[in-house]
């Protein structure tokens, strides 16, 4: 085992793509989004609204990110006990436009500063990953709209594209297939595999076929991206997979039987509309998100060149 | 009750201090940072402190005993309950500390009682760090910033 140097799975990163070169995008102006950018430039105050999250700017600084794939800074704070439920609750229900969440819980002692305000960042650069992730709609921006939290620690767009880029490639050289980002997450059977860590374990044994990543990050009260992170290291070594192709329904995986309802009363019996099955016989792979979104990144890159 | 800012600022007045950071382990984001850094990039240098940190956080060998029971108890995310308050982001090793010809790099790992992986990187000039000194003063600087 030690004279041998095998690469161990995964962690030998594929060669690169030219076209995924930071410089690239950068030279773009951040390349993620550029309605962002403009918006940075003219040093615009509101909400950017996208496909999978929303970001929140202040004189053209992010001020908050929230994201439905990401836990919200409540969850962080309220997990594990560092927060009462009622003492933030409270604070939501007082909050206005002058005092924001973030102020009255620090004015009344609730939290310390430090403590709020690494969480607080921590929670917005995890909710702009997912909400900077390429997206099929294009972005809404509404002047204007400010967040209850109030201002903490606002952070330079570019700052939070560059992060965001960073974090892309972080997750494709600890293993490239994104699909473990989105997709039910099952334990593999796997031998001679390497120990996980304890936090991986936590990650692990919240894995059951039908959780996600961001779900489990949810429950373990912990940021997304950092579960994204286990999870593609535990995939790496093997010790888990995603489900694939994913499940439409909150059905168990193993392959539902197809009922074949006929053509005409299939999509109106049932309220989950199910997908038109492919005919059996035939397995194709399901075009899903993560394929769609690797070919945009792929048009998007290939016409930056 | 100290801000990010106002901790680096304040390690950044230990002796021989050249730039102080707040550092996320597990993604390499800085969080904070002040002075300068080696290579004249912060965030790069963020990126590779994070890698030697996490690596150090991660092996067992240099966790104290009875920490996995420890973390057995708490780790259980399903059932949660109440992580008793007793920080659940509790780093199995409290500093990490590297030397070359010219410099000292101190990196301080910060339990706080939500989950997190985040420590202090001070950079200190040879001739003027004290590295006892600048140990102590990290792990106050740890607390107050997390427990005000």
């Amino acid at each position: 085992m030690t004279a041998v140097r095998t690469p161990p799975q995964g962690t030998t990163p594929p060669p690169r793509l030219p076209v995924r070169e930071k410089s690239a995008a950068r030279e773009r102006g951040g390349g993620l989004s550029p309605m962002l950018t403009r918006l940075a430039a003219e040093r615009a105050t509101g909400v950017l609204e996208r496909e999978r999250g929303s970001l929140y700017l202040a004189e053209g600084k992010v001020v908050h990110a929230e994201s439905p794939l990401a836990p919200g800074l409540d969850v962080l704070l309220l997990a594990h006990g560092t927060l009462a439920p009622a003492v933030w609750q409270d604070a939501v229900d007082r909050a206005d436009e002058e005092y924001g969440v973030a102020r009255l819980l620090l004015d009344a002692g609730r939290v310390p500063r430090g403590a709020l305000e690494l969480c607080h960042l921590e929670a917005v650069f995890d909710a702009a990953y997912f909400a900077l992730t390429p997206s099929s709609t294009p972005g809404r921006f509404r002047y204007g709209a400010g967040h209850w939290l109030g201002t903490l620690r606002p952070v330079p767009v570019e700052a939070v594209e560059r992060e965001t880029l960073r974090r892309r490639e972080l997750l494709h050289r600890l293993w490239p297939d994104p699909l473990t980002d989105g997709a039910p997450l099952r334990r593999a059977e796997t031998v001679a595999a390497p120990a996980p860590t304890a936090r991986q374990s936590a990650v692990l044994a919240s894995v059951d076929g039908v959780r996600t990543a961001s779900d489990i990050a949810r429950e373990l009260g912990r940021q997304a991206f950092h579960t994204l992170v286990d999870v593609r290291r535990l995939a790496a070594a093997g010790l888990l997979t995603a489900l694939f192709p994913p499940p439409r329904q909150h059905r168990p995986p193993p392959a539902a039987p197809p009922l074949h309802p006929g053509p005409a009363a299939g999509p109106a019996a049932s309220p989950v509309a199910p997908d038109p099955d492919p005919p059996p016989g035939i397995t194709l792979p399901r075009v899903n998100d993560p394929d769609i979104t690797l070919l945009k990144r792929l048009r998007d890159a290939l016409e930056a060149l | 009750m100290p801000g990010i800012d106002e901790c680096l600022l304040e390690a950044m007045r230990l002796p021989g201090a050249r730039g102080a950071a707040l550092v996320d382990w597990t993604s390499g984001l800085a969080l904070g940072a002040v002075g300068e850094f080696p290579g004249g990039d912060h965030e790069a240098a963020a990126a590779e402190a994070a890698e030697v940190a996490r690596l150090t956080a991660e092996q067992r060998a240099f966790a104290p005993d009875g920490y996995d029971r420890r973390d057995g108890q708490d780790g259980h995310g399903g059932h949660d309950g109440q992580g008793s308050g007793g920080g659940v982001a509790d780093p199995p090793v409290e500093d990490l500390i590297i030397s070359n010809r010219d410099s000292y790099h101190v990196l301080r790992f910060v339990p706080t009682s939500f989950d997190s992986s985040v420590f202090l990187h001070v950079w200190l000039a040879r001739p003027d760090g004290n590295l006892a000194l600048a140990r102590i003063r990290l792990g106050e600087m740890a607390g107050r910033l997390v427990l005000g």
